[in-house]
Protein backbone atom coordinates (compact mmCIF):
# COMPACT_ATOMS: atom_id res chain seq x y z
CA UNK A 1 0.00 0.00 0.00
CA UNK A 2 1.65 3.46 -0.65
CA UNK A 3 1.71 6.72 1.61
CA UNK A 4 -1.43 8.45 0.11
CA UNK A 5 -1.08 12.56 1.27
CA UNK A 6 -3.52 15.32 1.48
CA UNK A 7 -2.34 18.36 -0.32
CA UNK A 8 -5.39 20.53 -0.76
CA UNK A 9 -8.96 21.48 0.13
CA UNK A 10 -11.71 24.06 -0.10
CA UNK A 11 -15.19 24.41 0.53
CA UNK A 12 -18.41 27.20 0.35
CA UNK A 13 -19.43 28.95 2.84
CA UNK A 14 -22.17 26.82 4.60
CA UNK A 15 -25.75 27.97 5.36
CA UNK A 16 -28.57 29.52 2.43
CA UNK A 17 -26.71 28.97 -0.86
CA UNK A 18 -27.99 30.27 -3.87
CA UNK A 19 -26.20 28.02 -6.55
CA UNK A 20 -27.00 25.01 -7.63
CA UNK A 21 -25.17 21.05 -6.55
CA UNK A 22 -22.94 21.16 -9.66
CA UNK A 23 -21.94 25.10 -9.04
CA UNK A 24 -21.07 24.45 -5.30
CA UNK A 25 -19.32 20.94 -5.99
CA UNK A 26 -17.51 22.31 -9.00
CA UNK A 27 -16.54 25.67 -6.65
CA UNK A 28 -15.06 23.43 -3.87
CA UNK A 29 -13.39 21.45 -6.22
CA UNK A 30 -11.58 24.49 -7.74
CA UNK A 31 -10.67 26.00 -4.29
CA UNK A 32 -9.18 22.41 -3.26
CA UNK A 33 -7.34 22.44 -6.57
CA UNK A 34 -6.07 25.78 -6.14
CA UNK A 35 -5.00 25.17 -2.97
CA UNK A 36 -2.78 22.10 -3.64
CA UNK A 37 -1.63 24.56 -6.97
CA UNK A 38 -2.75 21.79 -9.16
CA UNK A 39 -5.20 22.09 -12.44
CA UNK A 40 -8.65 19.89 -12.92
CA UNK A 41 -6.24 18.11 -15.88
CA UNK A 42 -4.18 16.82 -12.72
CA UNK A 43 -7.09 14.69 -11.65
CA UNK A 44 -6.96 10.92 -12.69
CA UNK A 45 -10.86 10.37 -11.15
CA UNK A 46 -13.13 11.67 -8.70
CA UNK A 47 -15.76 10.58 -5.83
CA UNK A 48 -18.51 12.69 -5.13
CA UNK A 49 -20.91 12.38 -1.87
CA UNK A 50 -24.27 13.38 -1.58
CA UNK A 51 -27.39 12.08 -0.07
CA UNK A 52 -30.89 14.11 -1.40
CA UNK A 53 -30.00 15.09 -4.82
CA UNK A 54 -32.88 14.37 -6.09
CA UNK A 55 -34.48 17.32 -4.22
CA UNK A 56 -33.06 18.99 -7.56
CA UNK A 57 -34.28 16.44 -9.80
CA UNK A 58 -30.80 15.81 -9.92
CA UNK A 59 -28.90 12.42 -9.82
CA UNK A 60 -25.83 11.00 -11.98
CA UNK A 61 -24.30 14.35 -10.37
CA UNK A 62 -20.72 13.74 -11.06
CA UNK A 63 -20.46 13.66 -14.84
CA UNK A 64 -22.09 16.94 -14.42
CA UNK A 65 -19.39 18.48 -12.08
CA UNK A 66 -16.68 17.10 -13.94
CA UNK A 67 -18.01 18.83 -16.66
CA UNK A 68 -18.34 22.10 -15.22
CA UNK A 69 -14.70 21.48 -14.20
CA UNK A 70 -13.69 21.27 -18.19
CA UNK A 71 -12.90 17.57 -17.75
CA UNK A 72 -15.49 15.41 -18.81
CA UNK A 73 -13.28 13.07 -19.45
CA UNK A 74 -12.25 12.35 -16.20
CA UNK A 75 -14.94 9.61 -14.04
CA UNK A 76 -16.52 10.59 -10.77
CA UNK A 77 -18.77 8.15 -9.38
CA UNK A 78 -21.46 8.82 -6.73
CA UNK A 79 -20.99 7.83 -2.82
CA UNK A 80 -23.83 7.48 -0.44
CA UNK A 81 -23.98 6.68 3.32
CA UNK A 82 -25.99 9.16 4.23
CA UNK A 83 -24.45 11.49 7.03
CA UNK A 84 -21.35 9.80 6.52
CA UNK A 85 -21.26 10.34 2.82
CA UNK A 86 -18.50 12.86 2.44
CA UNK A 87 -15.68 10.53 4.55
CA UNK A 88 -17.05 7.52 2.62
CA UNK A 89 -16.01 9.12 -0.49
CA UNK A 90 -12.62 10.38 0.69
CA UNK A 91 -12.33 6.47 1.90
CA UNK A 92 -12.31 5.36 -1.82
CA UNK A 93 -10.51 8.17 -3.37
CA UNK A 94 -7.48 7.25 -0.49
CA UNK A 95 -8.19 3.76 -1.61
CA UNK A 96 -7.36 4.56 -5.56
CA UNK A 97 -4.17 6.24 -4.55
CA UNK A 98 -2.78 3.55 -1.69
CA UNK A 99 -3.97 0.77 -4.22
CA UNK A 100 -1.75 2.55 -7.01
CA UNK A 101 -5.25 3.05 -9.26
CA UNK A 102 -4.54 6.51 -9.34
CA UNK A 103 -2.15 8.92 -8.49
CA UNK A 104 -4.04 12.05 -7.67
CA UNK A 105 -8.14 11.88 -6.56
CA UNK A 106 -10.71 14.08 -5.86
CA UNK A 107 -13.23 13.82 -3.78
CA UNK A 108 -16.14 16.34 -3.57
CA UNK A 109 -19.57 16.09 -1.22
CA UNK A 110 -22.00 18.45 -1.92
CA UNK A 111 -26.07 19.25 -0.64
CA UNK A 112 -28.62 21.20 -1.03
CA UNK A 113 -32.06 21.48 1.08
CA UNK A 114 -32.07 25.05 2.02
CA UNK A 115 -35.88 25.28 -0.86
CA UNK A 116 -37.33 22.66 1.51
CA UNK A 117 -39.60 23.91 4.54
CA UNK A 118 -38.91 22.22 7.74
CA UNK A 119 -41.65 19.36 7.39
CA UNK A 120 -40.66 18.42 3.95
CA UNK A 121 -36.87 18.16 4.99
CA UNK A 122 -37.55 16.23 8.35
CA UNK A 123 -39.37 13.65 6.08
CA UNK A 124 -36.41 13.66 3.19
CA UNK A 125 -33.90 13.51 6.25
CA UNK A 126 -36.43 10.47 7.75
CA UNK A 127 -35.37 8.22 4.58
CA UNK A 128 -32.23 7.85 6.08
CA UNK A 129 -33.35 5.91 8.70
CA UNK A 130 -34.90 2.61 8.94
CA UNK A 131 -37.99 3.61 7.14
CA UNK A 132 -40.03 1.13 7.89
CA UNK A 133 -38.95 0.69 11.69
CA UNK A 134 -37.95 3.95 12.44
CA UNK A 135 -39.37 6.82 9.93
CA UNK A 136 -42.63 5.22 9.58
CA UNK A 137 -43.00 4.85 13.33
CA UNK A 138 -42.60 8.55 13.37
CA UNK A 139 -39.52 9.06 14.33
CA UNK A 140 -37.38 12.18 12.63
CA UNK A 141 -33.52 11.81 13.33
CA UNK A 142 -33.51 14.59 16.13
CA UNK A 143 -36.16 11.83 17.52
CA UNK A 144 -33.76 8.63 16.92
CA UNK A 145 -30.73 10.67 18.80
CA UNK A 146 -33.13 11.74 21.72
CA UNK A 147 -34.11 8.23 21.93
CA UNK A 148 -30.53 7.51 22.46
CA UNK A 149 -29.92 10.60 25.04
CA UNK A 150 -33.06 9.30 26.77
CA UNK A 151 -31.29 6.15 27.47
CA UNK A 152 -27.79 7.95 28.24
CA UNK A 153 -29.77 9.67 30.94
CA UNK A 154 -31.02 7.14 32.27
CA UNK A 155 -27.78 4.65 32.14
CA UNK A 156 -25.58 7.38 32.94
CA UNK A 157 -27.45 10.30 34.74
CA UNK A 158 -25.92 12.86 32.14
CA UNK A 159 -28.22 16.07 32.12
CA UNK A 160 -29.66 18.40 29.90
CA UNK A 161 -27.33 21.39 30.98
CA UNK A 162 -24.31 18.68 30.03
CA UNK A 163 -25.74 18.61 26.45
CA UNK A 164 -26.15 21.95 26.44
CA UNK A 165 -22.70 22.29 27.26
CA UNK A 166 -21.72 20.42 24.14
CA UNK A 167 -24.00 23.34 22.00
CA UNK A 168 -22.55 26.75 24.08
CA UNK A 169 -18.28 25.24 23.14
CA UNK A 170 -19.74 24.38 19.45
CA UNK A 171 -21.44 28.07 18.48
CA UNK A 172 -18.03 29.46 20.33
CA UNK A 173 -16.01 27.91 17.97
CA UNK A 174 -17.89 28.34 15.13
CA UNK A 175 -18.34 31.88 16.04
CA UNK A 176 -14.55 32.55 14.64
CA UNK A 177 -15.08 29.99 11.60
CA UNK A 178 -15.77 32.35 8.26
CA UNK A 179 -17.69 29.15 6.43
CA UNK A 180 -20.02 28.53 9.41
CA UNK A 181 -23.58 28.37 9.57
CA UNK A 182 -23.96 30.43 12.39
CA UNK A 183 -21.28 32.57 13.88
CA UNK A 184 -22.92 33.56 16.62
CA UNK A 185 -22.32 32.95 20.65
CA UNK A 186 -25.21 31.00 22.49
CA UNK A 187 -25.58 30.85 26.49
CA UNK A 188 -26.42 27.70 28.27
CA UNK A 189 -30.13 29.12 29.17
CA UNK A 190 -30.21 30.42 25.10
CA UNK A 191 -30.00 26.37 24.68
CA UNK A 192 -32.42 25.33 28.29
CA UNK A 193 -34.84 27.73 26.94
CA UNK A 194 -34.93 26.49 22.99
CA UNK A 195 -38.16 24.77 22.17
CA UNK A 196 -37.96 20.90 22.60
CA UNK A 197 -37.98 19.45 19.24
CA UNK A 198 -38.10 15.88 20.19
CA UNK A 199 -37.46 15.35 23.93
CA UNK A 200 -34.57 16.07 25.56
CA UNK A 201 -33.25 17.49 22.73
CA UNK A 202 -34.06 21.12 22.30
CA UNK A 203 -33.39 23.57 19.22
CA UNK A 204 -29.98 24.23 20.10
CA UNK A 205 -28.86 20.39 20.55
CA UNK A 206 -29.76 20.38 16.79
CA UNK A 207 -28.00 20.84 13.87
CA UNK A 208 -29.20 23.07 11.38
CA UNK A 209 -30.24 22.01 7.42
CA UNK A 210 -27.62 23.13 5.63
CA UNK A 211 -26.15 23.56 1.89
CA UNK A 212 -22.59 23.17 1.41
CA UNK A 213 -20.04 21.76 -0.59
CA UNK A 214 -16.55 20.61 0.26
CA UNK A 215 -13.66 18.83 -1.04
CA UNK A 216 -9.85 17.37 -1.06
CA UNK A 217 -7.29 16.27 -3.19
CA UNK A 218 -5.44 13.32 -2.24
CA UNK A 219 -2.04 12.31 -4.02
CA UNK A 220 1.31 10.18 -3.69
CA UNK A 221 4.53 11.11 -1.64
CA UNK A 222 6.23 12.00 -5.02
CA UNK A 223 3.76 13.88 -6.07
CA UNK A 224 3.03 15.66 -2.59
CA UNK A 225 6.54 16.45 -2.19
CA UNK A 226 7.18 18.43 -5.96
CA UNK A 227 4.48 20.09 -4.96
CA UNK A 228 6.07 21.55 -1.94
CA UNK A 229 2.66 21.74 -0.22
CA UNK A 230 2.21 20.82 3.57
CA UNK A 231 3.32 17.72 3.75
CA UNK A 232 -0.32 16.09 5.87
CA UNK A 233 -0.24 12.36 5.38
CA UNK A 234 -3.41 10.38 5.60
CA UNK A 235 -2.06 8.06 8.27
CA UNK A 236 -5.20 5.67 8.68
CA UNK A 237 -8.57 5.29 7.15
CA UNK A 238 -11.26 2.70 8.78
CA UNK A 239 -14.74 2.16 7.59
CA UNK A 240 -17.05 -0.18 9.28
CA UNK A 241 -20.92 -0.88 9.49
CA UNK A 242 -23.30 -1.76 12.45
CA UNK A 243 -26.96 -2.36 12.69
CA UNK A 244 -28.57 0.13 11.50
CA UNK A 245 -32.15 0.32 13.46
CA UNK A 246 -32.15 1.45 16.77
CA UNK A 247 -34.85 -1.24 18.05
CA UNK A 248 -32.48 -4.22 17.25
CA UNK A 249 -29.21 -2.54 19.00
CA UNK A 250 -29.09 -4.08 22.51
CA UNK A 251 -27.30 -1.24 23.56
CA UNK A 252 -28.84 2.34 22.88
CA UNK A 253 -26.01 4.48 24.31
CA UNK A 254 -22.86 3.67 21.69
CA UNK A 255 -22.54 3.47 18.15
CA UNK A 256 -20.42 0.26 17.56
CA UNK A 257 -19.08 1.05 14.15
CA UNK A 258 -17.28 4.27 15.81
CA UNK A 259 -15.53 1.97 18.14
CA UNK A 260 -14.37 -0.57 14.91
CA UNK A 261 -13.71 2.10 11.97
CA UNK A 262 -11.11 4.02 14.62
CA UNK A 263 -9.30 0.83 15.65
CA UNK A 264 -9.18 0.07 11.75
CA UNK A 265 -7.59 3.65 11.27
CA UNK A 266 -5.36 3.97 14.54
CA UNK A 267 -3.75 0.93 13.94
CA UNK A 268 -3.18 1.66 9.83
CA UNK A 269 -1.43 4.65 11.73
CA UNK A 270 -0.03 3.03 14.24
CA UNK A 271 -0.98 5.48 16.79
CA UNK A 272 -3.66 5.30 20.21
CA UNK A 273 -6.09 8.29 20.52
CA UNK A 274 -3.48 9.40 23.03
CA UNK A 275 -1.20 10.81 19.97
CA UNK A 276 -4.09 12.86 18.63
CA UNK A 277 -3.90 16.53 18.80
CA UNK A 278 -7.76 17.08 18.05
CA UNK A 279 -10.93 15.82 16.90
CA UNK A 280 -13.23 15.84 14.58
CA UNK A 281 -16.66 14.01 15.40
CA UNK A 282 -19.86 13.47 14.35
CA UNK A 283 -22.12 16.19 16.39
CA UNK A 284 -25.60 16.44 15.02
CA UNK A 285 -26.95 16.24 17.51
CA UNK A 286 -25.53 17.54 21.56
CA UNK A 287 -25.56 13.85 22.32
CA UNK A 288 -23.90 12.38 19.21
CA UNK A 289 -20.71 14.34 20.32
CA UNK A 290 -20.60 12.92 23.98
CA UNK A 291 -21.61 9.26 22.59
CA UNK A 292 -18.66 9.55 20.06
CA UNK A 293 -16.06 10.73 22.44
CA UNK A 294 -16.81 7.64 24.91
CA UNK A 295 -16.91 5.17 22.16
CA UNK A 296 -13.74 6.83 20.80
CA UNK A 297 -12.04 6.53 24.62
CA UNK A 298 -11.43 9.89 24.82
CA UNK A 299 -13.48 9.35 27.93
CA UNK A 300 -14.51 6.70 30.11
CA UNK A 301 -18.35 5.58 29.08
CA UNK A 302 -20.63 7.61 30.99
CA UNK A 303 -18.52 10.47 31.31
CA UNK A 304 -18.64 12.45 28.07
CA UNK A 305 -21.22 14.96 28.77
CA UNK A 306 -19.62 15.92 32.76
CA UNK A 307 -16.01 15.81 30.64
CA UNK A 308 -17.76 18.36 27.78
CA UNK A 309 -19.65 20.18 30.75
CA UNK A 310 -16.26 21.09 32.18
CA UNK A 311 -14.19 22.01 29.34
CA UNK A 312 -12.15 19.15 28.59
CA UNK A 313 -13.41 19.29 24.86
CA UNK A 314 -12.55 23.61 24.58
CA UNK A 315 -10.16 24.96 21.91
CA UNK A 316 -7.68 24.92 25.05
CA UNK A 317 -9.18 22.17 26.78
CA UNK A 318 -7.08 18.97 27.22
CA UNK A 319 -9.00 16.84 24.36
CA UNK A 320 -10.08 19.51 21.76
CA UNK A 321 -13.50 18.57 19.95
CA UNK A 322 -14.70 19.95 16.95
CA UNK A 323 -12.67 23.59 16.50
CA UNK A 324 -14.32 24.35 13.64
CA UNK A 325 -17.99 24.31 15.42
CA UNK A 326 -18.72 21.13 14.22
CA UNK A 327 -21.77 19.89 12.44
CA UNK A 328 -24.04 21.24 15.62
CA UNK A 329 -22.74 24.86 14.40
CA UNK A 330 -20.72 24.83 11.35
CA UNK A 331 -23.34 23.21 9.76
CA UNK A 332 -24.62 19.67 8.62
CA UNK A 333 -24.69 19.72 4.60
CA UNK A 334 -25.00 16.04 4.84
CA UNK A 335 -22.75 14.97 1.47
CA UNK A 336 -20.38 17.51 2.46
CA UNK A 337 -20.36 17.04 5.75
CA UNK A 338 -17.17 14.35 6.51
CA UNK A 339 -15.05 16.33 3.84
CA UNK A 340 -15.77 19.87 5.93
CA UNK A 341 -14.07 17.99 8.63
CA UNK A 342 -11.35 17.50 6.16
CA UNK A 343 -11.02 21.00 5.60
CA UNK A 344 -10.59 21.69 9.34
CA UNK A 345 -7.76 19.36 9.69
CA UNK A 346 -5.94 21.10 6.89
CA UNK A 347 -6.74 24.26 8.38
CA UNK A 348 -5.74 23.17 11.71
CA UNK A 349 -2.54 21.58 10.54
CA UNK A 350 -1.09 24.23 8.58
CA UNK A 351 -1.91 26.84 10.89
CA UNK A 352 -4.12 28.64 9.25
CA UNK A 353 -7.86 27.85 11.62
CA UNK A 354 -7.43 31.53 12.86
CA UNK A 355 -9.33 32.22 16.54
CA UNK A 356 -10.11 28.71 17.00
CA UNK A 357 -6.59 27.30 15.80
CA UNK A 358 -5.43 24.54 18.22
CA UNK A 359 -1.81 25.16 19.57
CA UNK A 360 0.90 22.96 17.80
CA UNK A 361 -1.59 20.66 16.24
CA UNK A 362 -0.19 18.28 14.04
CA UNK A 363 -2.30 14.68 14.08
CA UNK A 364 -5.78 15.03 13.85
CA UNK A 365 -8.62 12.54 13.55
CA UNK A 366 -11.83 13.02 12.12
CA UNK A 367 -15.19 10.77 12.93
CA UNK A 368 -18.64 10.59 10.57
CA UNK A 369 -21.61 9.32 11.26
CA UNK A 370 -24.26 7.54 8.64
CA UNK A 371 -27.56 7.72 10.31
CA UNK A 372 -27.41 7.01 13.87
CA UNK A 373 -24.37 4.31 13.07
CA UNK A 374 -25.58 2.07 10.02
CA UNK A 375 -21.97 3.64 8.53
CA UNK A 376 -18.97 5.49 10.34
CA UNK A 377 -15.80 6.27 8.51
CA UNK A 378 -12.40 7.68 10.74
CA UNK A 379 -9.64 8.86 9.34
CA UNK A 380 -6.26 9.95 11.19
CA UNK A 381 -4.11 12.51 9.47
CA UNK A 382 -0.11 13.58 10.47
CA UNK A 383 1.56 16.53 9.66
CA UNK A 384 5.06 15.47 8.56
CA UNK A 385 6.93 18.77 7.95
CA UNK B 1 -34.91 -22.84 3.94
CA UNK B 2 -35.16 -21.69 -0.11
CA UNK B 3 -35.90 -17.85 -0.78
CA UNK B 4 -39.27 -18.02 -1.85
CA UNK B 5 -40.64 -19.50 1.49
CA UNK B 6 -39.06 -16.49 3.21
CA UNK B 7 -41.16 -14.87 5.55
CA UNK B 8 -41.96 -10.70 3.82
CA UNK B 9 -42.20 -7.67 5.02
CA UNK B 10 -45.51 -7.46 2.95
CA UNK B 11 -46.58 -10.32 4.88
CA UNK B 12 -45.38 -8.83 8.12
CA UNK B 13 -47.80 -5.23 6.88
CA UNK B 14 -50.39 -7.76 6.25
CA UNK B 15 -50.20 -9.34 9.91
CA UNK B 16 -49.80 -6.14 11.53
CA UNK B 17 -53.73 -4.92 10.20
CA UNK B 18 -54.82 -7.87 11.37
CA UNK B 19 -53.59 -7.33 14.67
CA UNK B 20 -50.37 -9.24 15.17
CA UNK B 21 -46.74 -8.20 15.64
CA UNK B 22 -44.47 -10.20 13.60
CA UNK B 23 -40.97 -10.42 13.37
CA UNK B 24 -38.28 -13.08 12.18
CA UNK B 25 -36.43 -16.03 14.55
CA UNK B 26 -33.27 -17.94 13.27
CA UNK B 27 -34.88 -21.57 14.05
CA UNK B 28 -31.24 -22.61 14.56
CA UNK B 29 -30.20 -20.50 17.36
CA UNK B 30 -33.38 -19.27 18.60
CA UNK B 31 -32.60 -14.90 17.37
CA UNK B 32 -35.31 -13.21 16.76
CA UNK B 33 -35.58 -9.77 15.85
CA UNK B 34 -38.36 -7.39 13.96
CA UNK B 35 -36.53 -6.38 11.19
CA UNK B 36 -36.03 -8.92 8.08
CA UNK B 37 -33.29 -11.26 7.88
CA UNK B 38 -32.42 -13.95 5.53
CA UNK B 39 -29.34 -14.76 7.28
CA UNK B 40 -29.37 -14.37 11.11
CA UNK B 41 -26.63 -12.06 11.96
CA UNK B 42 -25.84 -13.90 15.43
CA UNK B 43 -25.08 -17.15 13.80
CA UNK B 44 -25.19 -16.74 10.26
CA UNK B 45 -26.99 -19.75 9.37
CA UNK B 46 -30.21 -18.95 7.25
CA UNK B 47 -33.05 -20.85 8.81
CA UNK B 48 -35.46 -18.22 9.29
CA UNK B 49 -38.88 -18.24 9.86
CA UNK B 50 -41.53 -15.75 10.64
CA UNK B 51 -43.02 -15.48 13.83
CA UNK B 52 -45.98 -14.10 16.04
CA UNK B 53 -43.97 -11.44 18.34
CA UNK B 54 -46.19 -11.29 22.20
CA UNK B 55 -47.93 -7.65 21.60
CA UNK B 56 -47.17 -6.23 25.07
CA UNK B 57 -44.09 -4.77 26.90
CA UNK B 58 -42.32 -2.10 28.37
CA UNK B 59 -40.97 0.99 27.06
CA UNK B 60 -37.18 1.49 27.44
CA UNK B 61 -36.37 4.42 25.48
CA UNK B 62 -38.33 7.03 24.06
CA UNK B 63 -38.71 10.58 22.88
CA UNK B 64 -41.35 13.41 22.64
CA UNK B 65 -41.27 14.75 19.00
CA UNK B 66 -43.09 18.36 18.75
CA UNK B 67 -41.29 18.42 15.14
CA UNK B 68 -42.27 15.62 12.56
CA UNK B 69 -42.24 14.28 8.95
CA UNK B 70 -45.07 14.62 6.76
CA UNK B 71 -46.85 11.17 7.66
CA UNK B 72 -46.88 12.25 11.19
CA UNK B 73 -47.64 16.18 10.69
CA UNK B 74 -51.26 16.12 12.54
CA UNK B 75 -50.36 13.54 15.48
CA UNK B 76 -47.66 15.90 17.46
CA UNK B 77 -46.77 15.90 20.06
CA UNK B 78 -46.35 11.85 20.14
CA UNK B 79 -43.82 9.31 21.60
CA UNK B 80 -41.30 7.28 19.43
CA UNK B 81 -40.73 4.58 21.56
CA UNK B 82 -38.10 1.44 22.25
CA UNK B 83 -40.03 -1.44 23.70
CA UNK B 84 -39.05 -4.69 25.02
CA UNK B 85 -41.32 -7.25 24.61
CA UNK B 86 -42.20 -9.64 27.31
CA UNK B 87 -39.79 -12.09 25.11
CA UNK B 88 -36.95 -9.41 25.14
CA UNK B 89 -37.18 -8.48 21.70
CA UNK B 90 -37.61 -5.17 21.20
CA UNK B 91 -39.46 -3.44 18.25
CA UNK B 92 -39.85 0.55 17.60
CA UNK B 93 -43.12 2.16 17.31
CA UNK B 94 -45.26 4.85 18.23
CA UNK B 95 -47.64 6.26 21.10
CA UNK B 96 -49.82 9.28 20.40
CA UNK B 97 -51.29 11.64 22.96
CA UNK B 98 -48.42 12.20 24.57
CA UNK B 99 -47.55 15.88 25.20
CA UNK B 100 -44.22 15.83 27.83
CA UNK B 101 -41.72 13.39 28.37
CA UNK B 102 -42.98 13.23 32.11
CA UNK B 103 -46.07 11.29 30.91
CA UNK B 104 -44.05 8.08 29.88
CA UNK B 105 -41.80 7.19 32.18
CA UNK B 106 -39.36 4.40 31.10
CA UNK B 107 -40.55 1.12 32.23
CA UNK B 108 -44.00 2.01 31.35
CA UNK B 109 -46.36 -1.13 30.37
CA UNK B 110 -47.50 -0.77 26.72
CA UNK B 111 -49.68 -3.23 24.09
CA UNK B 112 -49.43 -2.93 20.26
CA UNK B 113 -52.79 -1.96 18.81
CA UNK B 114 -53.85 -2.05 15.37
CA UNK B 115 -53.74 1.40 13.45
CA UNK B 116 -54.78 3.12 9.99
CA UNK B 117 -50.65 4.45 10.79
CA UNK B 118 -48.16 2.71 8.50
CA UNK B 119 -45.61 2.62 11.88
CA UNK B 120 -46.38 -0.32 14.90
CA UNK B 121 -48.44 1.76 17.07
CA UNK B 122 -48.79 1.01 21.23
CA UNK B 123 -50.96 2.56 23.71
CA UNK B 124 -50.78 2.18 27.66
CA UNK B 125 -51.29 -1.26 28.94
Amino acid sequence: MRDVYLVGVGQTRYGKLSSTLREAAAEASLAALDRAGLEPTALDGAFLSNAFGLVERQGHLGPLVMTALGVPEVPCTSIEAACASGSSAFREAFVNVAGGFADTMLAVGVEKVSQLDTVTATSYFSYGSDYVYEGACGASFPGLYATMATAHMKKHGTTEEQLAAVAVKAHENAASNPKAHFQKKITLDDVMKSMVVASPLKLYDCCPFSDGAAAAILTTKEKAQALGAPLIRVAGSGRAGAIASLPDRPDLTTVPSTRVAADQALKMAKKTVADIDFFEVHDCFTIAEVVATEDLGLFKRGEGARAAADGATRVDGKRPVNPSGGLKAKGHPVGATGLGQINEVFDQLTGKAGGRQVANAKTALTHNVGATGGSCAVHMFERSN
Amino acid sequence: MAASEAFTMQQAKEALRDGKLMGWKCTTCGHTQATPMLVCPVDRKRAIEGVELPPTGQVVSFTVQNVSSEEYINDIPFAFVVVELDNKVRVSGWLPYVAKAADLPLGTKVRFTPSYKPGVQFEKA
